[in-house]
């Protein structure tokens, strides 16, 4: 051989010439070996292997992103008995005028209600008792990720935490929605950490789907109701689609209220949902 | 092919590995291909997250570094280095007592074997072993 391939490393696997210990040669040290020269022709197939292992995960890992993409396609068994369409509460099922809101996370209409008008909705109507505020899933077939959206809040209603995920999910819309993203995922997981959920429970939860048909149950809800847009809302005997403003809920809220019974008697707006009243803050 | 390269050959498929566990984690892929035992059960469990931190993320870390060094180890600058087979050493040791202990806690606190964690157990194992031969036969050259 023109160059000398030694092994003085020992390092190899291969044939190894014997008895290179304190051959000299080596820089310094006591018992040193001559250097180990390995031509780059002989290094040739270590970086071929290299490159085979990295190419082979990747191609497995981009495989396995692939079929984790959301497809926005949900599968449900065409003979399932629905549950009750109760969707998420907030404020007392007993208040003299309910209000429904039939949405989708994914709307950026309902989302412009969610983070501009529902915060006053809450201060100056549910918390006064004048309302109770009922949010029921209304996931529409063209946004790929608001069915990812409604389980991720589904579960963090499991524990306890629906609306601080419902405020989460409106405000960081711009970066799970459909268009800039196929995997929203990692941006709900984020946000359950970020309202301090378990993580474990929620994630085993919201990859299940288990709250599949709670969310299609609210859904018929709508359909019966003929919703046809996302935010519809239900006020007394008005079904009122379109994001609406807060002087104008509060009109439809006190028309409501003027034709309301008298204290007692069952609330305004939502005879097929009274019966499913659940205390402030609690839901499904 | 010298014991080097088979340990960064080695620790490339281990970086491949921990990458996916963690993109798991992360929520980039949605369900693990885990054809044996309960993947999800232990990568979803309190046991999955340490310091605030995934262990498939300290995983990651753990075959990376011990990748180059191993890679510097076959370059002719650090090719009679003996510092790469103590580092080599010390990381695959290290990383041997981490496995076990995780599998530890699969058997006996989690009740679930997870395949993945499986395969990364035995590959460190394997690492160690070859660490463990390369350093007995390190350079004494240089350190």
């Amino acid at each position: 051989m023109a160059k000398d391939r030694m092994d003085a490393g020992r390092g190899r696997s291969g044939p190894v010439k014997p008895a290179q210990k304190g051959s000299g040669g080596g820089a310094g040290g006591g018992g040193p070996r001559k250097k180990v020269e390995v031509r780059g022709s002989d290094r040739r197939p270590f970086y071929v292997l290299l490159g085979a292992i990295a190419v082979a995960a990747a191609v497995f890992i981009g495989w396995q992103m692939m079929q984790s993409k959301s497809s926005g396609v949900i599968t449900i068994d065409p003979n399932m008995t629905l549950p009750e369409a109760t969707g998420y509460l907030m404020g007392n099922a007993t208040a003299p005028v309910q209000i429904l809101e039939f949405a989708d996370f994914e709307c950026p209409a309902c989302g412009s209600f969610a983070t501009l008008t529902e915060p006053d909705v809450r201060k100056r109507l549910v918390e006064t008792g004048q309302v109770s505020f009922r949010f029921m899933d209304f996931p529409l077939p063209i946004h790929r990720n608001t069915w990812d959206a409604s389980f991720a809040a589904a579960c963090a209603n499991e524990q306890g935490k629906f609306w601080e995920m419902h405020d989460q999910i409106f405000a960081t819309q711009d970066q799970w929605n459909g268009i800039v993203t196929n995997r929203p995922k990692a941006i709900f997981s984020r946000l359950a950490r970020a309202i301090q959920l378990d993580e474990a429970q929620w994630e085993g939860c919201y990859d299940s789907q288990k709250y599949k048909l709670n969310i299609a149950a609210t859904m018929r809800e709508g359909e019966r109701r003929l919703v046809q847009s996302t935010p519809t809302f239900v006020i007394g005997d008005k079904l009122i689609p379109g994001a609406l403003g807060f002087d104008a809920l509060k009109a439809y809220v006190d028309s409501a209220a003027a034709k309301a019974p008298v204290p007692g008697s069952a609330p305004t707006g939502d005879t097929a949902l009274s019966k499913a009243v659940r205390p402030p803050g609690k839901s499904r | 092919m010298t014991r080097r390269m088979i340990i960064a050959a080695l620790a490339l498929g281990g970086v491949g590995l921990a990458t996916y566990l963690a993109m798991y984690k992360l929520g980039f892929i949605g369900t693990l291909a885990c054809t044996i035992g309960s993947c999800e059960t232990v990568n979803l469990s309190k046991y999955a997250t340490l310091v605030g931190v995934p262990v498939a993320v300290w995983g990651l870390g753990f075959y990376v570094s011990l990748f180059l060094v191993a890679l510097a180890g076959t370059t002719d600058r650090f090719v009679n280095a003996a510092w790469v087979s103590h580092a080599m050493l010390a990381m695959t040791g290290w990383g041997v007592l981490f496995s076990g202990w995780l599998t530890y806690l699969e058997l006996a606190v989690i009740n679930a074997i997870c395949m993945f964690c499986v395969i990364s157990a035995c590959l460190v194992t394997v690492l160690f072993f070859l660490a463990l031969l390369e350093w007995r036969g390190r350079p004494q050259g240089q350190s």
